[in-house]
This record gives C-alpha cells, sequence and structure tokens, in this order.
C-alpha cells in the first residue's frame, strides 16, 4: 500500500540537517548518509550524497528526475560488473 | 587503450546443426551481429556470425566454418573481439568504458592517485571506480565536468578534482 499523502514524504531528520549545512557552506562535499529509505526531496538537487550500501558509501549526484524516490535506489547492494564491450559513459 | 574489445563468447553448442549459444557483452545485445567479423584472442580464429533466434541468456547463431556439434562444442567459452577502430565516434564528453578503463588518474595538483578499475552507473550518474595503490579498497568517482574535469585518451590520464571526504 502506498503512503498516505497527508503524511508527506518521509526523511530522516539528520539528512536534512546534512544537506542544508552543506549548503550553507557552498563546499564541494559528499555528504555521508546511511538512511537508504529517506525520499529525495527538491532542495536535495546539485548536491552529492554517499548512500551507504552496507560496505561503502555510493556517491549519488541528485537532479530533478531523481526527486521522489529513496536514495537507496541508487546504491545497490549487490554488484554485478558485466563487460564494458560498446557501453558508453557520458560526462554531465 | 586497448586495440581489441570483447564483445561477446561462446557458451556451447545449440541443437544439433552446428549452431552456438552466443553471449553478447554490447549495450544492445543484438547488436553483436554490426561488429563481425568477430576474432578469438589471439587472432586466429575469424567468425562471421548471422543471428537466428533469440534464447534465454543470449542468441542462437550459426558462425562461419562450424558445422556440426562437435565443432560447435570445441568453442565453447571462446570470448569473441571486435576491433576497437569499428566502434563508431562518440560526440564530446562521451566516452566508451573500455577506453577509459585503465587510464591513470591524477588530482589538480599532479600527484597520481590510482588508475580506474570500472565504470559504473547505478541509476544516478555514471561513476568511476578508481583502484589506488597499495590500497585494496576501491573510491568511487562522479563521472562529471566538476570532479572530472580533464580527460585526456591520448596521454592516458583522467584528472580529478575530488569533493572533500572521498578519498578519506
Amino acid at each position: 500500500m502506498a503512503r498516505s499523502v497527508w503524511k508527506g514524504p518521509f526523511v530522516d531528520a539528520y539528512v536534512l540537517k546534512k544537506a542544508e549545512a552543506s549548503r550553507e557552506s557552498g563546499r564541494n562535499e559528499v555528504i555521508k548518509i546511511w538512511s537508504r529509505r529517506s525520499t529525495i526531496l527538491p532542495q536535495f538537487v546539485g548536491l552529492t550524497f554517499g548512500v551507504y550500501n552496507g560496505r561503502k558509501h555510493i556517491p549519488v549526484n541528485v537532479s530533478e528526475d531523481m526527486i521522489g524516490q529513496k536514495f537507496g535506489e541508487y546504491s545497490p547492494t549487490r554488484t554485478y560488473l558485466g563487460h564494458a564491450a560498446d557501453k558508453k559513459a557520458k560526462r554531465k | 587503450m586497448s586495440d581489441k574489445i570483447c564483445v561477446g563468447a561462446v557458451a556451447g553448442a545449440f541443437g544439433v546443426q552446428g549452431e552456438v549459444r552466443l553471449k553478447s557483452f554490447t549495450a544492445d545485445p543484438e547488436a553483436i551481429a554490426d561488429y563481425a567479423p568477430l576474432t578469438t584472442e589471439d587472432g586466429e580464429q575469424s567468425f562471421d556470425l548471422q543471428i537466428t533466434r533469440a534464447i534465454p541468456q543470449g542468441f542462437a547463431v550459426r558462425l562461419t566454418g562450424v558445422r556440426s556439434k562437435e565443432e560447435a562444442d570445441a568453442l565453447k567459452g571462446t570470448r569473441l573481439f571486435a576491433p576497437r577502430d569499428r566502434l563508431p565516434s562518440l560526440p564530446d564528453d562521451e566516452y566508451y568504458h573500455a577506453d577509459l578503463i585503465g587510464l591513470a588518474v591524477y588530482d589538480t595538483g599532479g600527484v597520481e592517485l590510482g588508475h580506474v578499475k570500472a565504470v559504473l552507473n547505478h541509476g544516478a550518474s555514471d561513476l568511476l571506480e578508481v583502484a589506488t595503490a597499495g590500497q585494496s579498497a576501491t573510491i568511487l568517482l562522479p563521472f562529471t565536468l566538476a570532479v572530472v574535469p580533464t580527460v585526456d585518451l591520448a596521454a592516458g590520464r583522467i584528472v580529478t578534482d575530488p569533493p572533500e571526504g572521498l578519498f578519506d
């Protein structure tokens, strides 16, 4: 069952605090968080979070199309590397 | 930069008519046929290929010169390579994973930090996995203009301006 709308999105309080502090300082840093359950909010866009996957913090650059998803979705707990072949990477 | 790229592997025979079971490693699995003829790692054998059908975990493929199940079975485990220059050229700021893997990583002060071990994408931006000298743990660098301002494929190096706390 989906979460009730009247409750609003769930975010751990410490994530909000850390994000706000980082935005105010204006420093280029990775905000280390362990809260995979927190929802990505519009005020997180442009920040880089290090989302814990049980082993290490995976850097996640938050963009607009990620709003409403959970941080954990971008930090997989199992790794499959696969082959490079003709796969491409784009520098944004 | 390697001059050959592994684009697939033979997983064994398919049926008794000399077809093989082919695993494709390309981004679009069917695009493996575009890179034919493919060679073995040592370059001794070369194959044209024709995809006959899609099967679970790959394709049933007819390779030139393979006519029986025994010949197909003999190729089991063979990795198939395409020349690097057969890949189409890309626009600015887009790179093949195969070109990025192995590049040396330097910081803006000119200190070597390690080399690129893999390129990952977990749904956000692309990430460069950097293996640092003398450490088993790897570092993940977001592949963005801010963090990786310079990619010099000719010189085989990347210059990075990592965010604070990434190399701690």
